[in-house]
């Protein structure tokens, strides 16, 4: 295995650090992202749930990247 | 408000006062298909234009699986958004899969295992902290944490999202599904934050230290 670059521990460190004891998964993420691009867009408070979204965004890069275009949609006026 | 955006806006609400799910229930309901087909077409395009490595025959067959998959899922839609965000947010996953399954690298189980059992030797604690003393400790203790609280397969899962390896690759891998290859990475994780803190280094610290 190559050796692992700072840009990757720096990665690592900001996944482990953001790590919660509960989290949703990238399924129940699904359910309530296009809930969350709306209010999100509409600066609307997240409730508890919206919220567990939030954090697994934070973690979780390929779900990240599919809210970053949903937004695009959306601001896009699709 | 510029004039497109008011357009954009009111042609939103307007197609949002139809009952989608039941429209596209109804038997005559090609035509209505076919509109959310344009919605999502359109959706698509916007989403990934600037992509080199998506034209418009891929966003015609993304569309068309999306298509395909909002049917199987319309008992799912619970109202919480407007129906079509919900199924934009359907095509996206769908075109995103496809293109980054053509990111999925050669790579075997033996060889994702392999990664694994070496992962905590790829740390070098010093090389990568430039001589920061609270940078290297954290990197000394996660090292640490890595070779000895974690499973080969945890730390294949790490080394391998660290790699930017799809996470459908690492689970088709694993021989498992998302869910469960989820939760082993959450439990990866956690085991390292728990790890960490009973060092004495707080949550602050492990997410800033490599900040600047």
């Amino acid at each position: 295995m190559k050796p692992v670059t700072k840009e990757q521990l720096a990665g690592l460190a900001s996944l482990v650090g953001a790590t919660r004891e509960q989290e949703i998964n990238c399924s129940e993420c699904a359910v309530f992202a296009a809930e969350f691009a709306e209010r999100q867009l509409a600066g609307l408070p997240l409730d508890e749930t919206l919220a567990k979204v939030e954090d697994h965004l934070a973690v979780c890069p390929e779900c990240r990247e599919e809210m970053l275009l949903l937004r695009r949609v959306l601001e896009s006026g699709n | 408000m510029a004039v497109w955006a008011l357009a954009a806006s009111i042609r939103r609400i307007v197609t949002e006062e139809r009952d989608w799910p039941q429209a596209l229930r109804a038997a005559d309901n090609a035509p209505v298909v076919e509109e959310l087909r344009v919605v999502l077409l359109n959706g698509l395009r916007a989403a990934l234009s600037g992509r080199g490595d998506v034209g418009e025959a891929h966003l015609e067959d993304f569309t068309q699986d999306a298509l395909v998959r909002i049917f199987a899922k319309l008992d799912e839609f619970q109202g919480r958004s407007k129906f079509t965000t919900w199924a934009h947010s359907i095509a996206i996953n769908v075109a995103l899969t496809e293109l980054r399954r053509k990111r999925w690298r050669d790579v075997s189980l033996d060889q994702f295992l392999e990664d694994g059992r070496h992962f905590a030797e790829a740390v070098d604690e010093s090389a990568p902290a430039d001589g920061e003393e609270e940078r290297e400790h954290l990197v000394r203790k996660l090292k640490r944490a890595i070779a000895e609280k974690l499973s080969v397969k945890q730390r294949a899962i790490i080394a391998a999202a660290l790699e930017g390896q799809p996470f459908d690759q690492t689970v088709a891998l694993l021989g498992t599904n998302r869910n469960a290859a989820y939760k082993l990475l959450h439990d990866a994780r956690r085991t390292l934050k728990d790890a960490l803190t009973a060092e004495g280094i707080s949550e602050e610290t492990i997410r800033t230290s490599f900040a600047s």
